[in-house]
């Protein structure tokens, strides 16, 4: 009797150790395509109520882009990258003004939407003929939350605790709780790309977050990612650099109040940590870490981009 | 088979250093483990180990102290056995999830299946004993 319980204790150690290395696979490893997304754009997913080509930001066309290794200009897009240094940390950021919330895009791993699919930054912005890129809200490391991307709706299990933002397709920023806006209500707001992460960090010019505020259980300072506001089709993009030995990283209120001085009404907090990537033709621009503190570009679920 | 108080109280306090060896080590991983988290925390990682010090360590060190009557039978002890081993590691792979920032409903399979272990192994200990 005894030995057969203990061969019995054995086979549940067995089983126990097989079901928690089937759960960090399926968590981790196991990758799920539920939704194919095609190549070209849809007519669905291109703002309706915007011109697609707006006013005139420089003299350059689009087939003549004026290129440095800091800015682009050209008809429709002008982009500026600026490096600060704050709190003892480097700060990357991108000016950005569009024509048309159309430049405002996004994309996900492989072109695909489910869960365990990951690209680097670079590589997702080289593969959608991006300019400037930074990384997503990593969507596909939580069950729940909306994902609205480029005008459709890939995710409607919201998760009450989530600040969202709503970037419509007039470009406007509006930040909303999911605990007050059900799925359905999005496509009424004319939302373009939604992001499910957060905390917003401004709102209406004024900082939203505490000095003491982090993401879920987050307790120390981080390489971060932000996307900001400053006027009509007038947005900031914003990394910063952290857990290396020249940067420390910041709080969430020491990165809302660096946007806030650069004029920002309304700012995001995305996805951080090793994921904090800046993409701008062709090269990446901050230092991105991963596994620890090793230099290098982790694989995520999606990005923003300015780009055609 | 009866075991002589003296024959159970060794079994116990062996158990109840094994189950305290168990508890060490996990505390010695939750702290390696949130020390290389970047300040991310979970309370599943910090609390790891009281799942085997209070399951463990501490009913076996009861008997030791306050001896013991009627010790468990084989299969309700196997049983409770598995029921903390599977509060244990879930808690730690459910901190492993959360210092990363995801989750999984797969994880609430632990906690279900240790609830059932552990209480059916109570249920067997306390139910009548048939005599052979």
């Amino acid at each position: 009797m005894e030995r057969k319980l203990r061969i019995g204790g054995l086979l549940y150690a067995l089983v126990l150790t097989l079901f928690t290395v089937y759960v960090l696979l399926d968590t981790f490893v196991i990758a799920r395509v539920e939704t194919q997304v095609p190549s070209t754009p849809q007519i669905s997913t291109t703002p309706t109520n915007v011109p697609n080509e707006g006013p005139v930001i420089s003299d350059e066309g689009p087939d003549t882009p004026k290129i440095t290794d800091r800015t682009y200009r050209d008809r429709n897009i002008s982009i500026t990258l600026t490096e600060y240094r704050e709190h003892d940390t480097d700060i990357y950021v991108a000016e950005i003004k569009i024509a048309s919330a159309d430049y405002l895009k996004t994309a996900f791993a492989k072109n695909a939407y489910g869960r365990n699919i990951k690209e680097t930054t670079s590589d997702m912005a080289e593969n959608n003929g991006a300019i400037l890129a930074i990384n997503g809200d990593y969507y596909g490391s939580r069950q729940k939350g909306y994902v609205l991307r480029n005008g459709i709706l890939y995710r409607m299990d919201g998760d009450p605790k989530r600040q969202d933002l709503m970037i419509g397709k007039d470009g406007d920023f509006r930040i909303y709780s999911e605990a007050n806006v059900s799925a359905n209500m999005l496509s009424s707001f004319d939302a373009w790309q939604v992001f499910s992460f957060g905390p917003a960090l401004l709102q209406e010019g004024q900082i939203s977050v505490d000095k003491n505020a982090e993401v879920d259980q987050a307790t120390t300072s981080n390489p971060r990612t932000a996307i900001a506001q400053v006027g009509e089709l007038h947005y900031l993009m914003v990394v910063s650099d952290g857990r290396t030995d020249r940067s420390e990283g910041l709080s969430l209120y020491q990165l809302a109040t660096f946007l806030q001085t650069l004029g920002a009404s309304t700012a995001y907090n995305l996805d951080g940590g090793g994921s904090s990537t800046m993409w701008f033709n062709g090269n990446v621009i901050n230092q991105p870490v991963n596994h620890g503190s090793e230099v290098s570009e982790r694989k995520v679920s999606d990005i923003v981009y300015i780009g055609y | 088979m009866t075991l002589s108080t003296s024959a159970i109280e060794k079994k116990a306090t062996r158990l109840a250093l094994i189950y305290l060896l168990i508890s060490v080590l996990c505390a010695l991983f939750g702290c390696i483990y949130e020390h290389f988290s970047h300040g991310v925390y979970s309370y599943h990682m910090i609390y790891a180990f009281a799942y085997p010090l209070v399951g463990g360590t501490l009913p076996a060190l009861w008997a030791v102290v306050f001896g013991c009557k009627r010790p468990p039978a084989a299969l309700p002890r196997l049983l409770y056995h598995c029921g903390i081993a599977t509060f244990t590691v879930g808690s730690i792979i459910t901190a492993v999830l959360e210092i990363y920032g995801t989750s999984s409903p797969l994880t609430t399979c632990y906690w279900a299946v240790a609830m059932l272990l552990t209480l059916s192994s109570v249920v067997l200990h306390l139910s009548p004993r048939r005599r052979s």
